[in-house]
């Protein structure tokens, strides 16, 4: 599916350097939002152009937040590009996130369906809330988990809560309990998406080698990296945000490299502990959803995302 | 191994569950709220098995329940009021105000477990987590079970107050004021628990003016001037301390719509509402001071409140964000402010009772 154009009119052509910014932006990333949300439109057999907008919808907000984002953090990369704000400009890409955004509404309201509307709107409220706070946290070494799953709770959250109610209020469903279910689906899935994300920076389940302590280096605790930092000292969490490598996170726990690995890896499986009880709630939600859509292509689909987000297994697995 | 259960609030089981008492071997604690305090309202509870809670020993609990850290706000006053009245010798009726201290005692901790009842009912404490640990929420008690308790303890409040008030008159008007107020505040309440400007004067109120007005009267020393304007002194740095953990929760209350001073203030403003309310405040001290204290104290006071205040709001002006680490640093430090204030009154206090009995070190 082409995520970048769902109308002609999207990206005018004659604005400068606006559909090459598009291109490089849309061309590496995985579409994961949007497979969500097919997930959950096929078994509801949403028409194949309802089902365009919701993914482009998803994908327009998602690219919007990545542009802004590598901004406010002065990413230079960006899924092994060089950043927009970087290679254009910083107003480019400031401009070229609102519009994506705009269009996110014209196509939207074109569509017709108002709460779909409002609730897109709200979506995108939370969203820039969370990279506002997230913001406001940076170069905090002391922020706890808990402070952090609020943050996680309006950015991350918020486009998965999306993805798992949007294709129902777009077929004119909204039964309340289904939307509760499901909004508590979202907000669990975000979660651990974006703390098996945070994993990767410790170089765990690090499959796809993305670069290590990255958001250590720019000055920003992660989930993972506040529960490491948890019982520190004072001078134990200077030497930790001073790490440059995965030795250095390890000598936090213990001069001699293997033992403190081996620490380590004990508080990797106690922070596995506490997300598999989030995965037991997201399983009983599961459980009630079953009972109220008796879907079982839906709930086989729904059932093989922990695995896939939280421990990154392969869906066959 | 535990399990899981939603329930919306308009289930019989809903309210079972809230208040422990579905079952005699489980306890339910609320893992994930929607829709907090509407008719929409669903929870989703662990069941876990009473046998699987790791319970504190009984001391640690209790103390939880009763909230022993907060006993400064009715200790501080009362030894307050037995100072100055020994000093001033009008200690007329020692045996009343005995009473009223160990009711004023056994109420504060009735009304502390009632509020843990009410926070765990309502929701606020799902929506506003502390670093406190809380017996309802960790599951060493049941809702019902701290209900009982609090009755327990109002009752024996009860029962301490009647001599007092059959003894010293005046002090029924004043219990009579409170009970007054504290109804009021349960109207408001039961309309709303989100709008907490009554709660936020109720306090200032009671902890202030009223409260060292009941020790007063039961002494039968009546109320001056200098007492009601050390209430009024008590009852601004205790609503500073409200005014600091409102702030502390400043995010997730605007997000439930919780409306009171800080949230309707903003993070910026209520920034600058906390310096300025601690800068009155040692105003305040400084008139009280002046009226009523030493010079020397009085000079001295002064000078380790402002030295002592002024990295406290600098931290406070410097808190770059609503989620982050230097909220709990700066309540921290607005604490520290307020024990120092408590170590200043009692040194001083004792220092004009030991003068008066020629006192050498």
């Amino acid at each position: 599916m082409n995520f970048k154009i769902f109308s002609p009119q999207d990206f005018p052509a004659y604005l400068p350097k606006l559909n090459l910014l598009y291109d490089d932006l849309f061309s590496g990333g995985k579409g994961f939002r949007s497979k969500l949300v097919q997930i959950v439109a096929d078994p509801l057999a949403l028409p194949l152009e309802t089902q365009n907008l919701l993914c482009q919808t998803i994908e327009f907000i998602h690219n919007a937040s990545l542009l802004h984002d590598d901004l406010v953090d002065r990413s230079q990369l960006r899924r092994g590009k060089e950043a927009a704000w970087h290679k254009y400009t910083p107003e480019y890409a400031v401009l070229a996130g609102d519009y994506l955004l705009a269009r996110v509404m014209v196509n939207l309201s074109q569509f017709g369906n108002i709460q779909l509307v409002q609730f897109t709107s709200e979506t995108i409220s939370d969203l820039l809330e969370g990279e506002w706070l997230q913001d406001s946290v940076v170069g905090d070494f002391f922020v706890s988990l808990e402070q952090l799953d609020r943050i996680h709770h309006l950015k991350t959250a918020s486009l998965f809560r999306w993805c798992l109610r949007a294709p129902l209020m777009a077929q004119n469903n909204f039964d309340s309990e289904l939307h509760k279910n499901l909004n508590e689906m979202g907000t669990i899935l975000g979660q651990l998406f974006q703390r098996s994300d945070d994993l990767l920076d410790y170089n765990i389940r690090n499959d796809e080698g993305k670069a290590l302590l990255g958001d250590l280096k720019s000055g920003y605790l992660n989930s993972f990296g506040s529960f490491l930092v948890k019982d520190f000292d004072r001078s134990s969490i200077d030497q930790f945000i001073k790490s440059t490598s995965m030795d250095d996170i390890f000598k936090c726990y213990s001069v001699d490299v293997v033992q403190g690995q081996n620490i380590f890896n004990q508080k990797v499986e106690q922070f596995d502990e506490i997300n598999t009880k989030l995965i037991n709630l997201y399983k009983h939600h599961l459980n009630e959803l079953d009972q109220k859509m008796k879907s079982p292509e839906l709930l086989k689909s729904l059932g093989v995302l922990t695995d896939v987000l939280y421990w990154r297994r392969k869906p066959s697995h | 191994m535990s399990s899981f259960i939603t329930l919306k609030k308009s289930d019989p089981e809903f309210k079972k569950h809230l208040y422990g008492s579905f079952s005699g071997d489980n306890i339910a604690i609320p893992v994930a709220t929607l829709n907090l305090g509407s008719v929409e309202e669903t929870i989703t509870f662990e069941i876990k098995k009473k046998s699987d809670i790791k319970k504190p020993i009984f001391l640690i609990l209790f103390f939880n329940m009763i909230k022993i850290k907060k006993y400064l706000l009715i200790l501080v006053p009362l030894f307050y009021v037995l100072a100055k009245n020994y000093v001033d010798g009008s200690m007329y009726d020692i045996w009343s105000l005995f009473l009223a201290a160990c009711g004023s005692l056994f109420l504060f901790a009735g009304i502390n477990i009632r509020n843990d009842v009410i926070d765990h009912i309502t929701g606020y404490d799902r929506v506003n987590t502390s670093e406190e640990l809380k017996p309802i929420q960790e599951g060493w008690l049941t809702a019902a079970d701290a209900v009982f308790m609090s009755w327990a303890f109002i009752i024996i409040a009860t029962l301490f107050a009647i001599p007092v008030m059959i003894k010293q008159p005046e002090t029924a008007q004043v219990v009579g004021v409170i009970i007054a107020s504290v109804l009021i505040g349960k109207i408001f309440v039961r309309k709303s628990y989100k709008n907490q400007h009554f709660g936020e004067l109720l306090l200032f109120i009671l902890s202030g003016a009223g409260l060292v007005s009941g020790y007063q009267v039961a002494l039968g020393a009546g109320i001056d001037t200098e007492v009601l304007a050390f209430g009024i002194l008590w009852g601004w740095s205790v609503l500073f301390l409200l005014h600091l953990n409102n702030f502390r929760n400043l995010l997730t209350s605007s997000q439930a719509g919780i409306k009171n001073t800080v949230t309707r203030l903003g993070f910026d403003r209520a920034k600058k509402l906390l310096n300025y309310w601690w800068i009155v405040f040692l105003l305040f001290w400084f008139a009280y001071h002046h009226f009523y204290g030493s010079v020397f104290w009085s000079a001295l006071s002064n000078l380790i409140l402002i030295f002592w205040s002024i990295p406290t709001l600098i931290k406070i002006s410097q808190i770059q964000s609503p989620v982050g680490s230097d909220l709990i640093d700066a309540k921290l430090a607005g604490y520290r402010n307020f024990l120092l204030m408590n170590g200043i009154l009692i040194l001083e206090f004792g220092w004009y009772v030991g003068t008066k009995n020629s006192w050498t070190l």
